[in-house]
């Protein structure tokens, strides 16, 4: 990343704009913000903002409303600010094409984290994706079906392997469970959560050094999973 | 009988006979009353002349003395069978009398034990069936206090057909609540049924207003209640928010002061109490809407099946700070089946309570969380701690919102997490209560294994 990110942040509370403006402009991003949905569609429009961070409780329209308006001509990476225990909310703006979300109130690490996400996603998008994904001890060749951990080759069934690579695919970025079961076992089990819950548990005891408190293979409580690296 | 006599013709004279005939003129007034008394009484006098009066089998008569006789003999048994007649009606009217008070005194009863208008119309609209047996009945209440409009039929439900019979308006003095239509057939009302129907109407009425009057004072007492709960959380709530919040404020201004030049570890254990207290603030915050949405029953369980461990080592996890001075023990067996469960919410739920067991029980001792099968349909679970016992009076209502074994000022937080924790199980089909147990205190619950009728399911990991 040679030129500076633009990030547009729609929200219409004041002093969360004016913490962001602050913080983000000393993580070397250029911020644009909007106040609220219409305003921010139209900054979208006339700045192309490389990354948008959205609120989704906006005073004019639903959040979830944008994000589905701003995907029908950019691929700017979204991400979604909702609050606790509306993970339908997140859900749905994840349906819609949201990236990734987060939780109000957020840390300004875990912020940046999600934005380094998403600035690598929009990199990817334009040259080949990694084939290789290295997270801690942990490694996996995409292409030549082989995972290690510490180096030493972990042998996995082939349902775990095509769970494995789907969420490794899509690093440090939330997945949410009917996207999995869609892709990894087909449309038919979509709402079959009971697969992912038993093979998740199967791929922690083979890849985690503690299954109990996983580091890599993340639940996101009522939403889906993460594959986190670092 | 006429038989008996005629064979003692010769021994009997006439008069004896005419007094024997008054016998059956007397039994038949009794059994079938005052007309076929008197019928008989005529029929007596008939067979008396036919065969007792010379000259036989003639209804002619020549004996002067035998006319007067008989005359005589008609008049005694048509006053007597009238005398008897009028006994018979005025004992019928008596027992008439007994059964209106036993169904009016029964009627009380029931209405008595009524405590819902729907209960009280059913009741009226039984009673007054049972009393005219009518073709068809529509019991039509008024709206009475925010209840709409109801009908109660018989036969249930009814189409109506046509104009009633009879309408039967159901009125105190205060109001009128509503009427019962009668559809007859085509008989009419008989002055007793009239009078008894009324009666059922003027008790029905005011049972019906009773019900409402009493409605009328739970609501208000409800309305107290929620009133004075909504202060109590008010205060609790400004108190528990106001201790976080000093401290940031202590902090933040500390920092932005330009007198003392603060040294780094200093700096960060100011940022970090910052920190921590505005997380305390989102997880107070965060109870006040769940106890919300459980009070507004908004609290809508997204049930998907689980592993029960997952969620407790998740939720130890987020507590690890406050859990970093007790041993926690987690005893769930690997082959427990997956649970329907709303997986944020079971979280809230193990976070409570061992949050609890953190803020009573002695440092270092042990926290302890147990799954096992309570049958085939429960499965039951046991978090328990080495706090204080909880005395028996207390220990459902330590569920209640806001109630306190201790003292509010020595113990910080809401007073909502467990009654969070009742909402949350009990959303789920399930049930909550402490127990007393050697040298601590239990929460148990239990969770329902099935999810719309469906066992845990069981799925096969392939082999490599």
């Amino acid at each position: 990343m040679n030129t500076i990110a633009h990030v547009l942040v729609i929200d219409d509370e004041a002093q969360i704009l004016r913490a962001l403006r602050t913080i983000l402009s000393a993580h070397h991003f250029r911020v644009t913000v909007a106040r609220d949905g219409e305003e921010g569609l139209a900054l979208a429009v006339a700045e192309h903002p490389d990354i948008i961070i959205l609120d989704l409780g906006l005073p004019d329209m639903d959040g979830i409303q944008v994000c589905e308006q701003l995907r029908q001509w950019t691929q700017a990476p979204i991400i979604v600010l909702s609050v606790r225990n509306e993970e339908g909310d997140k859900v749905r703006a994840l349906d819609k094409g949201a990236d990734d979300y987060l939780v109000k109130p957020f840390g300004t690490q875990e912020l940046l984290a999600r934005l380094r996400v998403a600035q690598r996603h929009a990199a990817m998008s334009h040259g080949e994706p990694d084939t290789v994904i290295i997270a801690g001890d942990l490694v996996i060749d995409l292409a030549r079906h082989i995972v290690t951990l510490s180096g030493f080759e972990v042998k996995l069934t082939a349902t775990e392997f095509k769970l494995l690579a789907y969420l490794a695919g899509h690093a440090n970025r939330v997945l949410t469970h009917q996207n999995i079961l869609n892709h990894v076992w087909g449309p038919e089990y979509r709402d079959n959560v009971e697969y992912l819950r038993v093979f998740m548990s199967q791929l922690r005891k083979k890849l985690e050094t503690q299954p109990k408190h996983p580091a890599h293979l993340i639940s996101e409580p009522g939403v889906g999973y993460r594959f986190v690296t670092d | 009988m006429t038989v008996t006599l005629f064979l003692a013709r010769q021994e009997l004279n006439a008069s004896t006979i005419s007094l024997l005939y008054l016998i059956p003129v007397i039994i038949s007034t009794t059994l079938w009353g005052l007309w076929s008394g008197v019928l008989s009484a005529f029929a007596a006098f008939l067979a008396y002349n036919y065969f007792f009066i010379k000259p036989y089998y003639t209804f002619t008569v020549h004996n002067t003395q035998d006319i007067v006789a008989l005359i005589i003999f008609l008049i005694v048994a048509v006053v007597i069978s009238q005398l008897i007649g009028r006994t018979r009606s005025g004992l019928a009217e008596a027992v008439a009398r007994e059964n209106e008070t036993i169904h009016l005194y029964q009627l009380s009863l029931e209405l008595a034990g009524a405590s819902s208008l729907d209960e009280v119309a059913s009741v009226i609209a039984r009673k007054v069936d049972e009393t005219v047996h009518t073709t068809e009945l529509e019991l039509s209440i008024q709206p009475i206090y925010e209840k709409v409009a109801f009908q109660f039929s018989i036969p249930e439900g009814r189409q109506s057909s046509g104009e009633p019979d009879q309408i039967i308006p159901l009125e105190t003095v205060r109001a009128f609540l509503g009427e019962i239509r009668l559809w007859l057939g085509s008989r009419l009302l008989t002055p007793a049924e009239e009078r008894l129907l009324k009666a059922i109407a003027a008790q029905g009425a005011l049972a019906l207003e009773r019900v409402a009057l009493a409605h009328t004072e739970t609501q208000a007492r409800i309305l107290e209640e929620s009133d004075r709960l909504k202060s109590i959380l008010l205060s609790s709530v400004s108190h528990e928010f106001r201790t976080p919040l000093s401290t940031i404020k202590a902090a933040t201004t500390s920092l932005l002061s330009n007198e003392i030049p603060w040294e780094e570890p200093a700096r960060t254990d100011l940022l970090m109490a910052v920190d921590e207290e505005a997380d305390y603030l989102n997880y107070l915050v965060g109870n006040l809407l769940d106890m919300s949405r459980i009070e507004a029953g908004a609290l809508k369980p997204k049930r998907q099946w689980n592993y029960l461990s997952e969620i407790v080592e998740s939720a130890a996890d987020r507590l690890h700070k406050q859990l970093s001075n007790f041993q926690l023990q987690i005893d769930i067996s690997e082959d427990f089946p997956l649970i329907a469960v709303d997986y944020y919410q079971m979280e809230q739920v193990f976070t409570n309570l061992m949050n609890n067991g953190a803020k009573y029980a002695p440092k270092g001792s042990k926290i302890q969380i147990k799954a096992s099968l309570q049958d085939q349909d429960f499965a039951i679970v046991k978090v328990t701690n080495e706090g204080p016992q909880v005395t028996p009076e207390h220990l459902d209502r330590i569920f209640d919102k806001f109630y306190r074994v201790t003292e509010p000022e020595k113990v910080s937080g809401t007073g909502l997490g467990l009654s969070i924790c009742k909402g949350i199980i009990e959303a789920h089909g399930g049930r909550i209560w402490a127990e007393n147990i050697p040298g601590g205190l239990a929460f148990v619950f239990t969770l329902p294994l099935t999810l719309d009728g469906n066992p845990p399911p069981h799925i096969e990991v392939e082999s490599i």
